[in-house]
Parts: structure tokens; C-alpha cells; sequence
């Protein structure tokens, strides 16, 4: 990695090159957005954590004057408390006067007066951090203020146009895939504000009740909060602003109030996360979006695949009717093919692809045959059960036939079930099977404990083992055992870890002699999916990547084919609501801009948000400040094991209120604010 | 329980108190400024912020619990200095004019500027125009806001009509109505009382006074059963007249929330002296039967009492007759004499049901407890009522929607619902079907009460008045007795808890008659034309008995140049008395100077009682009114106070049941009333149920006090509005 940089005090670093040849420059260990686009450099880096100049010619002082006028405008977004608000306002006041030629040595003291009151007793991080850079400029380049209130001169480019990109971010936002804005969604429940709450989720993610239900939470991995004791219970908050919506019957809270139509079309492929995402936001634009869906109901994997327990279709349907709401027109059991797509794209003015990835893949066992009578793939295993118990769809009797049944839905009395994963699929599979009744449930998992844990949550796998499931280590299927087509029995190795002599991962190892059998009536593959892109025209050889999904560069989510989008995990393969949400709603945001202009473009916005992820936002080693440690994460209530295990009641059942408040009151508001100047 | 250390000091916290909670329980200072302790911290102003042994940078104390063992310090010269910093940014481009600023003397941010040291301003901002907002009885000045937010919080924590909010804006930030250009609320004015600095005035006050001249008198509102603290701010008249007038009234903004009608309705002071004294005497004397009315202190109506035991009048208060019968059907099921519930557990329920009530309008205080239960605890809120009232939207999760008159079904459900193995052997089928009540609402219910810690069952008016009041009340005390619920019985008026307690009441009216504060043959009142005039209620001191079944005291705010009730009594009674308050002891036992913290407590008895079968429940077609009163009317003297002209007000399905339009005049009768009103139509409302306003009835409105609030009525248009 490394930045060539003529100067940096990012994060840790102190590196100078004044005096030395552009060859001899030291370079910076961060990856900065040297290189703002393709075809465009940025002159300086200023930020929360420092400053980095990319040129020798870099006017400091008006560098310091836009990033306190940033600053200015952002707390025009907020305001929030009295040192952030007046005290940014004069930063910015005083150094622009010094940048004009006007400034008086006395400013600087109050510059400094000011920026130490602000960073000990702001609100926000963003308050506490402004001053950092702008200090670091004051003293590294004292000369250059000094001058210029000495000289009674503008600064050299103090009337010249340059192009100054701020964006503001917070490690949370920048982990978070849909990059939803955390800490405002939580001021909002600290605040009793429910409503707004809600309204800054749906800003970048119109899926609140369910991404306050079964996110993973990759940002409670980037929570600052854990630098001091633990991370904030970021997810379930979320829940707490859709939940009033709901509650109330108060109408949908939209981010915006949707433009007027601008006479374009598109075509969204498939009603999942990343569909109705998509949909979201080019119907708040204005365009008409019309939606088709294989299966007969809307939602996608989270209606059908994702258990009743952990997300309650009638809490699902209201982030899909807040869509509905836009005027979105949705298509169920629309089975779109090649020809389909063909007319799509002379009616549309842009397509979306959503389908996911809903081939359950193989387990590499011997006898591995999708005929044998208990073989049973995860996606139309738990299709099965999820169309039964949220829409009351029964399954045929072929389908019956099929799989072994008697009855119109999953009933597993007295059988044994044997699910071979270690992702959300197949924990919903094991859980799901629990509450069929099955006699036994095996989970077989090829690592260890620690791993099924970072792969999913601490909450599911707890919840699982809580209701019955046997979980088995260091274990894989060797061979399928049929009669007749008929499952009975598998032979399962034992595996052990070995560390890798070259680093990395550990390895691997069979255990000679352990090998043993388990007879089992089910073996539900759930180790992962792959896309069925069949509906592709052929004739159009869209690009794919090496494992079978549509290849986009992962930053405008268009295809190899122009006007075709793709997003979600039938881009990106198996991953999570939240990062189909995310690539979708970036998505939504190009088409929103191609089908008017033509153009694939990327917002300043987007091109910062890019640039930061690639920083990282997140400094797990940086001490913090101004906080108390030791205050314990809350932890809301589950339903007793006894009162779950035989139903679909949702497992979770919130933080109360006191929970929640107290919860959100531990959050840094850890707002940060960047700028690149181009 | 956690223990640590305040400078020096070792205190302890109790779960869920923060650091400036525990400093301000013991006494220790943490300057603030937007801090107020019946909102969530807002820790918009970071003057609490304190120190902490080990760690790093400052600790805000508004938000933050205490860990075991923390050492605070609460002052440094370090701590000073940000401080002071503080307090200068707040004083940037601050207006010096305190001079015509009506917070100046009692003004938190000249106090805190002092207190800090700030004699110069070093640095300032540019001036912006900020246009002063005139919000009808409330004045915003955004120039003089320090966005404290204070008023925010209230409004939509305390008050619960999230009327106002922040408009980002940094440094040109403001506060504005919430989603309108206007601001639409109940006007409680409680923004004004928690204002810090002069930013949001009463429209009335502004100008009238300077604060350090107001004398301010302790006293309980007159205008519903909640009995709020208030102070009654007090000066002369002019400098050419020297009669004192109530200028403002005032409240303590950490503990009491005010209504509208308490804040803006304080002018009613009565300034009529009709009638002879000796006439009035003599009235009194051959009265067979003394009407009176629950607006009147506890030592009124022991000389009431006194009066009558020497004449031999009946004492008859049909309003209070009910609710004092309400209560005694109550015990014989309960055991107890009185309902078990308070606002305070209202304000601590997880659960809530509201039966019978049009609360937010009735009783205020009731509605704030309701807002902060769903603020503090997200307390599921059951409302049942025939009339949907848009104002508790934010806070209900819960409309159930019966039939108008099958309360008695209504209560019958709920009691099989809230006890568990009730039971009851009801017909759940027909209740259900006449009362429109769908078991899958009840199941909701009774789902919720599981999981729910504290619960509160609210029963209003429309049960006491109600046909099969008796039955109804038995249900309700087989509640209080047999579940975890507490009950709160809201009494209908001013003193009604008051006068069941200790009137001597009954229900026969025999001529002649004489009416105090009702209408009577002869009629005494501290409001209007009458045969008798007498002090109003903050012209006298008294006691009333309170909705938390409280003893509060109310003191003279105004004089009053006529004669009271005690004066009759002196000249009829053999034990005269110098002052009314000299009653206070017969009452209490306790002279009224030292009377504090008197409560009445329930007696207990053998339960005597049980319920009724619910028989045939009524059902009411055709033009229904219910009496309701908007949210700055009460009664006669809110009506004295605060102009406003009453409307019929019903939903355009009412509209179009009745082929009435907006503005048409209606002419209808209850109970020989006759009402002549202009029909508005409100967006807000639902159904075909209008609403019926009779605080402008002077007295006769306590006629209607004691009837069911449902009326059928035949509506005539008397006269169109000319555009249909």
C-alpha cells in the first residue's frame, strides 16, 4: 500500500519532506485518496485523525479555513451543543479572517482557546476532532499564518476555485456495507425521537425492521465503544424507530419526499433485500420502477428463507408495503427468462438484477445425488417451511413424495436431521427442524466453535445449542448411504486443526480411524448457494466473476452490458441483507443518474465513501477520551427456550425501553469529517 | 446499587442514576444549563461535565451512570476554564438588552455568565436576522435561544404533543413547529416555563412585569381533580392602583408539569360583591336543600355540613353523590374505600389502560403521567373509547373503539381479562358482539399484562355517570382487588374526591333550594351574576383532596372585598369561626399552617359486594354529542379567564350523517339545556360522535356534570353558513 506524501500527520505518522526531492519522499503507511478518481489527483487529505498534503504546493491556511467552513456546514446540520455550534462557527470565522489578510496575532490564541474548549467538551466526535488537523496546521506551518497576519495578504489561493470534497462518516457508518447513519438513528431513540430515528435509517436503509432484527452487524465490529468496554448494541436500536412506525399506525416516515416522475422506467429482477432496496430509492427519485418476483410472495430469502422466529413476516411486510407505499408495482410469480429480458431492456430504461443466489451447492460427499429420497437442499428446505408457516402455502403431494413427507407441511416426528453448514442457512435450517418436531438435530460443521460463531452471532448459535441442536465439530460428510433412494445413514470423518506452516488459516487434518456413522432420515446441504443466471441472454455474454456471479467493479454495480445493473448477492454471492442493501441502494443511486443522462457517474458523496472505506475509518488501537468505561452492553430479553422451541413466537423480544435508552446513551457519536482537495 | 466518590465524599447510586442525579440528591453543585430533571438528559450545553480519576478528558455527569468506585471531581481550575469558555460562546452575538427582556432577574444564562466571570466578550459571529415568532399565546425569539432544547424535550417527553422542534442550523439553528408552519398543540405553555433566557414568552405577560417585582403565592389549581402546584406571581395593579392582580402563573418546571388552563386561565378572580348578606343568611337558613358544586375546598364543605346539620338541609352534589356511590359499590368488591393507583404509578406502568375518558382534555395531569410511562418505559397504552382522540396517537398503540352505553360490557370483558382465572361467568360471545370489542384486541391485552411489571388500569367519567354506574364500579373494585393492576379512579371535578369523602351528601332536592357555585333558587357563586357573591377559589384559602388522594393546600392569590362562606356560616352556626381554614383541624387534625404530606388512606373491609350479569347492554343510534371541553376549558372560570368561542366539532362523517357543513348553527337540547352552536368540522376526528363543549354554560354546565356524556340529540340547523 503506502501514499507517496509531502507531508503527513495521519493517525501516528510525522512525516515531513519539506527540503527533500520528490524522489526522496517518505511515504505515508495509510492508503489516502491520493488518487481521487482515475483521472484526478487530490492535493491534500485533512481529517479527524490529521492532515496530509500530496503537494508542495498546498495553500495551508486556506486548506485549514475550507475544513473549518466544512465543518460549519455540517453543523448546520447539527448544532447540538454549545461548543460544537458557536465554537465551529468561530474557527471558522477567525481563520477565514486570517486567510483574507485580515487576521491579528490575537486570533490565533483564540483559535487555539477555542479548539481546546471544543475538544473537550463537544457533543460529538466530529466537534472534539475538527480542531485536531487545524492545529496540526497551526503549528507546522506557523510561518505561513504568521505571514500572512503580518503581511496583511490573502493567502496565495485564497481567490482561486479549488474543489474542496468533504464527507462525514463514522467508523460505524463506514463498516456498516449500507453505510446507514448509526449515530443518528441512535441520538433519535436517546432522544425519545422516535420518528427521526426511523427517518435517518431510511435515509440508506429502507429495511428497518429487518436490519433491526437479522443484521449481522459488521459496524458493532467497528464501534469505538469497544475501544472503551464494549461495542453499542448497534442493531437492535434500529428496530425501535420502525417498531413506533408500525406501532402507531402513523403512515410511512419517508428520507425525502419522493421527486415528481420523471417519465423513466425500470425493471427490478427479483423482490429480495436488494430488489426492494433498489426499488426504494429509484421510486423516491421519481422513476417508475416496476419489480418481478419467481416466487408467489415478496421479501426474497428473508421472507422464505429466514425463520418466522427470528423475523416476523408481519414486521417484514411493513418495510415491503413502505416500498409498496412509493408506488412501486410488483409482479409475483413472475418467472423472468432470457426472452423476457430481451423485452426488458427495449421496454426499460435500465435493469436491476436482484435474484440472489438460491442454488443450494453440493457438500462434495461420495453418492452425492439429488434423487435420494432426504437429500434435501437448504433454500427449498426452508422455501418450504417459511411458505407454510408465514403464507400458509402446503406443499404438493409430489413435493411430499419427494422429500418423504405425509403431511401438507414439514413435519419431521421421529426423524433425524442432519444439516451440514455453518452459516445463517444452515442455523436457520437446524433451528427450523427443532421446531418441526424432528427427534434429532445434527449440525456438522467443519471447524470449530469459535469459527460458527464469527461466521453467524453469538446469539444464534447460543439459541440453537439452548434448543436441542447437536453441533458437531471437525466434522464432514464422507459418504451418502442410501436403499433404494432412500437416505439412512452417513459416514462422517473427524477432522483436527493444524497450524499452517506458511501463516494464514489453520489446516485441516482427517483423523485417521475416527470415522463413524449416523443414521439420519434428512441431509440438508447448507454450506453455501450459488446464482441461477440461466435467465441471462446468452447473446449478450455478461460478464461473470470466477465464482459464477455478475461481475460489476463493485462501485457502480453496472454490468458488462450497458443499462443492465446487478446487486446483491447474485452479484456479490452468498453475503448479507445489508451488503445487498447496500450495493443496491448505490445502484439505485447510478441508474437514478444513467437513465438521464446516459452517463455512469459516481456522486462526490459516493467517490468519498469509496476513498474512506479503503482508509478505514475505524482505529481500533486509539485510546479514548471523555468517556467513562466499564459500562456494560445491554442485552435484551429472549423468549424462555421452553416457550420457543415448539413455535414460530419471534425469539428476540426487544430492549425495553430503559434498555434501550440506556444503551443509546452510551454511544460517542463518533462523526467524523474528511475533505480532499482537488 | 453502586458507591462512589464526589469530591471525596462517598455516595451511592441507585440503578439507573446517573452522576449529576446522585451529586444533586446529595447536595453537591454541577453547574447546568439545559438539565432538567423530568426530560431525559439533552446534554446539549456540556456544562456538567466533570472529572474522573483516570480517565481521560472530561466526563459528561448529565448521561453518564457512575461505575463502582469512580472518584468525581466536580471542580478544577481546568473544569473552570471550559466552563467560562462555555459561557462565553453562549454569550456570542447573546443580546445585551436585558433591560426589555422579560427573563432578566430570573434569567439562567445572566446567572450562569455571572457566576463563570465572563465580563467581556472576546470573539462574536455574524449577525443573522432572526424574525421574532408569534405563535399566539406563545412568543419565540430566536436571536435570544441558546438551543438548550429544554422546551423540545418537554414538549414531546413530558407533554407528549411533540408540537416543536430543532431546526438544524448550527449556528442558526431554531426551534419551529413540527411539521407545520404553524404551531398546533394544546397550548400548556410549558416551553415558556422551562425556557432558561427570555427566547419563549407569553404573549400576555410579555412587558407587563419585571420578575423581581412579582410576589409569588403557593397554591393548587382550580380546575380539574389533578390538583397541580402552582404559584400565582402577584403585583399591583398599576402604579396609580394598588389592588394586587395575578400577573402569570408559575410552576415548578422540575417536578410539575402545567396545563393550559392552569398557566393561561388564572384570571378569575371574583371582583362582584351582588347581594345583601343578611338575605343571603336567611336563605340559607330556610333552605331545605343546599345544592353545591366539587369546585370548593374541603373547609367548605365541612361548613356545608355544619350548616345543614343546624338548619336541617340536605346537602345534594349530584356530581359527586354519583362518584361518591361509584366508590362505595367499589368497596364492597375492592375491600377498600378508595382506588389503589397515583399518577406517580401511572408514570411507572408498562401497561396502561385508559377506560371512560376523554383524559387528554379531563385531566392533563393524567395524559403527562400516560406520555412519560410511554416515554420512560415504552408502556403499552390500551385507550377505549367510542371517540378516537388524535392527540394520543404518538403515545397509544392500543384504539378500541366500543359502542356507545356498553360500558358495563365494556368493564365486564376487562375485568375476565386483566384477572386471571377470573371466573366470571360472562356470555364473552354477546358482550363482545354489543360491544364491538374483538377478543383478539382483549387477548392483546392480556398478552401484554404478562410480560408487564407495573400496570394501571384509568377509568374516567363516563363510568360514574354511567346507567349501571353500580355494577360497573363492583367490576372495577373485583380488578383492584384480584389482579396486579392498580386503579385509578380520575374524579370528575376540582374537589369531587373531596367532597365523597367528606360531604354528608344526599340525593333528594327539596324547595327551597339554595345553590353554592351551582345554580340554586337562590343562588351564591364566585363567578358572574347571582343573588350572592363570593370569593373565587384563588381568593380563598383551603385544602382539596387531590387525584393521588393527596391533601393540598391553595392560598388567597387575590383578596376579595365581599364576604365568603365562612361569614354565612359565622352568622348561622353556634361555634363561629374567625377564618375558613380554621376548619382544616376538624378535617385533619392538623392546623392548616402546618398541614404537609396529609394523605388519605384507604380503609379496609370485608368484601361485602359481588357483581351483577351483565344484562342487556343499550345501544344509541341516531346524532350522538359527547361533552367534552376543549383543552383550555374546564369550567366557568377557564370560561372567565380564556375567551374562546365553543364549537360543535365532529368528523365529516358526523357532517354528512347530519347533512350538516363546516360552519352551519345547530340548535340542540340536553336534559333542558339548549345549545345553539356553529359546527366545525375537525379532520382529526373519526366517526359519527360530535363533541360537545359546556364550559361556556356558567353554572348550569354542572347540571351536565352528573349525566352520561353520550347524549342522543336531535340536531336542527338553525342557520346555514351560506356556501352549501
Amino acid at each position: 500500500m503506502g501514499t507517496k506524501v509531502f507531508f503527513s500527520t495521519w493517525r501516528d505518522e510525522k512525516i515531513d519532506n519539506r527540503g527533500k526531492k520528490f524522489e526522496e519522499w517518505e511515504e505515508s503507511a495509510y492508503n489516502l485518496p491520493l488518487q481521487y478518481t482515475s483521472s484526478q489527483n487530490s492535493k491534500a487529505f485533512i481529517g479527524w485523525e490529521g492532515v496530509a498534503l500530496f503537494s508542495d504546493d498546498v495553500d495551508v491556511v486556506r486548506l485549514a479555513t475550507e475544513y473549518a467552513s466544512q465543518y460549519q456546514k455540517y453543523s448546520e446540520a447539527c448544532g447540538r451543543c454549545a461548543p460544537g455550534r458557536w465554537g465551529g462557527r468561530i474557527l471558522y470565522d477567525l481563520l477565514d479572517k486570517i486567510a483574507r489578510g485580515e487576521g491579528e496575532f490575537s486570533d490565533l490564541e483564540h483559535l487555539k482557546e477555542v479548539s481546546k474548549t471544543m475538544m473537550e467538551t463537544s457533543k460529538c466526535e466530529i466537534g472534539k476532532t475538527v480542531p485536531v488537523p487545524l492545529l496540526d496546521l497551526m503549528e507546522n506551518f506557523s510561518e505561513e499564518f504568521e505571514t500572512l497576519i503580518k503581511e496583511k495578504r490573502p493567502s496565495k489561493d485564497y481567490y482561486h476555485d479549488i474543489d474542496y470534497i468533504a464527507k462525514v462518516t463514522a467508523p460505524c457508518m463506514d463498516a456498516c456495507p449500507a453505510h446507514v447513519d448509526i449515530p443518528a438513528y441512535i441520538e433519535g431513540v436517546r432522544d425519545l425521537r422516535f420518528d427521526d430515528s426511523l427517518e435517518a435509517t431510511r435515509q440508506t436503509m429502507p429495511l428497518a425492521h429487518t436490519c433491526g432484527r437479522v443484521c449481522p452487524h459488521p459496524c458493532e465490529d467497528a464501534c469505538r465503544r469497544d475501544n472503551l468496554d464494549e461495542p453499542i448494541s448497534i442493531m437492535e436500536l434500529k428496530r425501535i424507530g420502525a417498531d413506533y412506525e408500525t406501532d402507531h399506525g402513523l403512515g410511512f416516515i419517508h428520507p425525502a419526499t419522493p421527486k415528481p416522475k420523471i417519465g423513466k422506467k425500470v425493471a427490478v429482477i427479483g423482490a429480495g433485500p436488494a430488489g426492494l432496496t433498489g426499488a426504494y430509492y429509484l421510486a423516491l427519485e421519481g422513476i417508475d420502477v416496476d419489480v418481478f418476483e419467481a416466487l408467489p410472495v415478496l421479501g426474497g430469502e428473508v421472507a422464505v428463507g429466514v425463520p418466522q422466529y427470528r423475523m416476523p413476516i408481519e414486521k417484514y411486510n411493513k418495510d415491503i408495503e413502505a416500498v409498496k407505499s412509493l408506488g412501486v408495482n410488483f409482479y409475483t410469480n413472475y418467472w423472468v427468462d432470457a426472452d423476457k429480458m430481451r423485452e426488458f431492456e427495449k421496454k426499460y430504461d435500465a435493469i436491476l438484477i436482484a435474484t440472489g443466489t438460491r442454488i443450494s451447492k453440493k457438500i462434495y460427499a461420495e453418492n452425492e445425488r439429488p434423487e435420494i429420497q432426504g437429500y434435501w437442499g437448504a433454500i427449498d428446505f426452508l422455501d418450504k417451511i417459511n411458505l407454510y408457516e408465514k403464507y400458509g402455502i402446503k406443499i404438493t403431494e409430489e413435493e411430499q413424495k419427494k422429500n418423504g413427507l405425509t403431511t401438507d407441511y414439514v413435519d419431521l416426528t421421529g426423524k433425524t436431521l442432519v444439516c451440514v453448514g455453518g452459516g445463517f442457512t444452515s442455523m436457520d435450517v437446524v433451528r427450523c427442524a427443532v421446531r418441526a418436531n424432528a427427534k434429532k438435530v445434527i449440525m456438522l460443521y467443519r471447524r470449530d466453535e469459535k469459527t460458527i460463531i464469527r461466521n453467524t452471532s453469538y446469539e444464534e448459535y447460543h439459541e440453537a445449542v439452548e434448543e436441542g441442536v447437536d453441533f458437531r465439530f471437525y466434522s464432514a460428510v464422507e459418504e451418502i448411504i442410501d436403499e433404494n433412494n432412500v437416505l439412512k445413514k452417513l459416514k462422517v470423518n473427524k477432522f483436527e486443526q493444524k497450524p499452517n506452516p506458511d501463516g494464514g488459516r489453520p489446516k485441516l487434518v482427517k483423523i485417521e480411524g475416527a470415522d463413524y456413522e449416523i443414521e439420519a432420515d434428512y441431509l440438508i446441504p447448507a454450506v453455501s448457494q450459488s446464482a441461477d443466471l440461466s435467465f441471462l441472454p446468452p447473446e449478450w455474454e455478461i460478464e461473470l466473476t470466477s465464482w459464477k456471479t455478475i461481475k460489476t467493479n463493485g462501485r457502480d454495480y453496472m454490468t458488462s452490458r450497458k443499462g443492465i445493473f446487478a446487486a446483491g448477492d447474485a452479484e456479490y454471492g452468498p453475503m448479507t441483507i445489508v451488503n445487498a442493501v447496500g450495493q443496491a441502494k448505490r445502484a439505485a443511486s447510478v441508474i437514478s443518474r444513467y437513465v438521464q443522462t446516459g452517463e455512469i457517474t459516481l456522486t462526490d458523496e459516493e467517490i468519498m465513501e469509496d476513498h474512506l472505506r479503503s482508509l478505514k475509518v475505524y482505529n481500533k488501537n486509539e485510546p479514548i477520551r471523555g468517556w467513562l468505561g466499564g459500562l456494560k452492553r445491554e442485552v435484551s430479553e429472549k423468549l424462555p427456550v421452553n416457550e420457543r422451541i415448539d413455535n414460530n413466537r419471534e425469539v428476540n423480544l426487544g430492549f425495553t425501553q430503559e434498555e434501550a435508552i440506556s444503551e443509546a446513551e452510551r454511544c460517542m457519536r463518533c462523526y467524523y469529517i474528511a475533505m480532499v482537495a482537488k | 446499587m453502586t458507591k462512589f466518590y464526589i469530591d471525596g465524599k462517598e455516595v451511592t447510586a441507585h440503578k439507573g442514576e446517573t452522576i449529576l442525579e446522585v451529586a444533586r440528591r446529595e447536595g453537591i453543585y454541577i453547574p447546568t444549563m439545559c438539565y432538567i430533571s423530568k426530560v431525559s438528559p439533552i446534554a446539549s450545553c456540556r456544562l456538567c461535565v466533570v472529572e474522573v480519576k483516570g480517565v481521560d478528558g472530561f466526563v459528561l455527569s448529565c448521561q453518564t451512570p457512575p461505575t463502582e468506585g469512580i472518584e468525581v471531581f466536580t471542580n478544577s481550575p481546568e473544569l473552570f476554564q471550559h466552563r467560562q469558555n462555555i459561557m462565553k460562546l453562549y454569550n456570542v452575538n447573546h443580546p445585551l438588552e436585558c433591560g426589555v427582556c422579560d427573563k432578566s432577574g430570573e434569567c439562567e444564562l445572566q446567572n450562569k455568565t455571572l457566576e463563570f466571570g465572563v465580563q467581556s466578550q472576546e470573539f462574536s459571529a455574524k449577525e443573522q436576522y432572526r424574525p421574532i415568532r408569534n405563535w399566539g399565546k406563545i412568543q419565540y425569539d430566536p436571536s435570544l435561544c441558546i438551543m438548550c432544547e429544554r422546551c423540545v424535550s418537554t414538549c414531546n417527553e413530558a407533554i407528549g404533543d411533540d408540537a416543536i422542534e430543532l431546526k438544524f442550523g448550527g449556528y442558526s439553528s431554531e426551534i419551529v413547529p413540527k411539521g407545520s408552519d404553524v404551531l398546533e398543540c394544546s397550548e400548556c405553555g410549558e416551553c415558556i416555563a422551562v425556557c432558561p433566557v427570555g427566547a419563549l414568552i407569553s404573549t400576555d405577560f410579555k412587558y407587563s412585569s419585571n420578575a423581581w417585582e412579582l410576589q409569588q403565592i403557593p397554591a393548587t389549581c382550580s380546575h380539574c381533580s389533578a390538583g397541580c402546584n402552582l404559584f400565582y406571581e402577584v403585583k399591583q395593579e398599576s402604579h396609580f392602583d394598588n389592588t394586587p392582580r395575578i400577573y402569570r402563573v408559575k410552576n415548578d418546571i422540575e417536578h410539575v408539569s402545567l396545563c393550559g388552563a392552569g398557566r393561561f386561565g388564572f384570571d378569575f378572580a371574583n371582583s362582584d360583591t351582588f347581594g345583601d348578606f343578611e338575605t343571603a343568611v336567611s336563605k340559607l337558613r330556610e333552605a331545605k336543600t343546599i345544592l353545591f358544586s366539587s369546585h370548593i375546598t374541603n373547609e367548605e364543605i365541612e361548613i356545608l355540613n355544619q350548616i345543614a346539620k343546624t338548619t336541617g338541609a340536605k346537602l345534594v352534589n349530584p356530581e359527586a353523590r354519583k362518584f361518591q356511590q361509584f366508590l362505595k359499590a367499589f368497596a364492597t368488591t375492592s375491600g377498600e374505600t378508595l382506588y389503589n393507583g397515583t399518577l406517580e404509578d401511572i408514570e411507572n406502568s408498562n401497561q396502561i389502560i385508559v377506560i371512560g375518558t376523554k383524559i387528554a382534555t379531563d385531566n392533563p395531569a393524567v395524559r403527562y403521567a400516560i406520555t412519560r410511562a410511554y416515554k420512560k418505559h415504552r408502556a403499552y397504552i390500551s385507550y377505549l373509547h367510542p371517540v378516537f382522540d388524535s392527540t394520543l396517537q404518538n403515545t397509544i398503540k392500543q384504539f378500541i373503539n366500543y359502542e356507545v352505553g356498553t360500558e358495563e360490557g365494556v368493564i365486564a370483558l376487562l375485568a375476565d381479562t386483566l384477572i386471571t382465572n377470573s371466573n366470571l361467568d360472562l356470555d364473552i360471545g354477546y358482550l363482545s358482539g354489543e360491544t364491538n370489542i374483538g377478543e383478539e384486541e382483549l387477548e392483546t391485552i392480556s398478552k401484554i399484562g404478562k410480560r408487564a411489571k407495573n400496570r394501571t388500569l384509568i377509568v374516567g367519567s363516563d363510568l360514574i355517570t354511567h346507567e349501571k354506574s353500580e355494577n360497573i364500579a363492583k367490576y372495577i373494585g373485583l380488578i383492584q382487588k384480584n389482579s396486579n393492576v392498580k386503579v385509578v379512579i380520575v374524579p370528575p371535578d376540582t374537589n369531587s374526591l373531596g367532597v365523597a369523602l367528606f360531604g354528608n351528601l344526599a340525593d333528594e332536592v327539596q324547595a327551597p333550594t339554595v345553590g353554592y357555585n351551582i345554580e340554586g333558587d337562590y343562588t351564591i357563586a364566585s363567578i358572574g351574576k347571582c343573588d350572592f357573591s363570593v370569593p373565587a377559589l384563588n381568593q380563598q384559602e383551603g385544602t382539596f383532596v387531590n387525584i393521588d388522594k393527596k391533601v393540598v393546600k391553595t392560598n388567597v392569590a387575590v383578596p376579595y372585598r365581599g364576604k365568603n362562606l365562612n361569614d354565612l356560616a359565622n352568622a348561622i352556626l353556634d361555634n363561629p369561626k374567625r377564618w375558613t381554614i380554621d376548619y382544616t383541624s376538624e378535617l385533619f387534625g392538623v392546623e392548616f399552617d402546618e398541614l404537609q404530606d396529609v394523605e388519605i388512606v384507604s380503609k379496609m373491609y370485608r368484601v361485602s359486594g359481588d357483581v351483577d350479569e351483565v344484562e342487556e347492554l343499550p345501544s344509541f343510534d341516531g346524532a350522538v354529542v359527547y361533552n367534552s371541553n376543549p383543552f383550555l376549558q374546564f369550567n366557568p372560570w377557564t370560561a372567565k379567564a380564556i375567551e374562546e368561542k365553543p364549537y360543535l366539532l365532529g368528523a365529516k362523517q358526523f357532517a354528512i350523517a347530519n347533512k350538516l357543513s363546516d360552519g352551519d348553527m345547530v340548535r340542540f337540547e340536553i336534559d333542558g339545556e339548549i345549545f345553539i352552536r356553529e359546527f366545525k368540522i375537525d379532520n382529526s376526528l373519526k366517526g359519527v360522535i360530535a363533541l360537545n363543549p359546556i364550559f361556556d354554560k356558567g353554572l348550569r354546565s354542572y347540571k351536565l356534570l352528573s349525566k352520561y356524556r353520550f347524549q342522543r340529540v336531535q340536531i336542527e340547523k338553525v342557520k346555514s353558513n351560506g356556501r352549501s
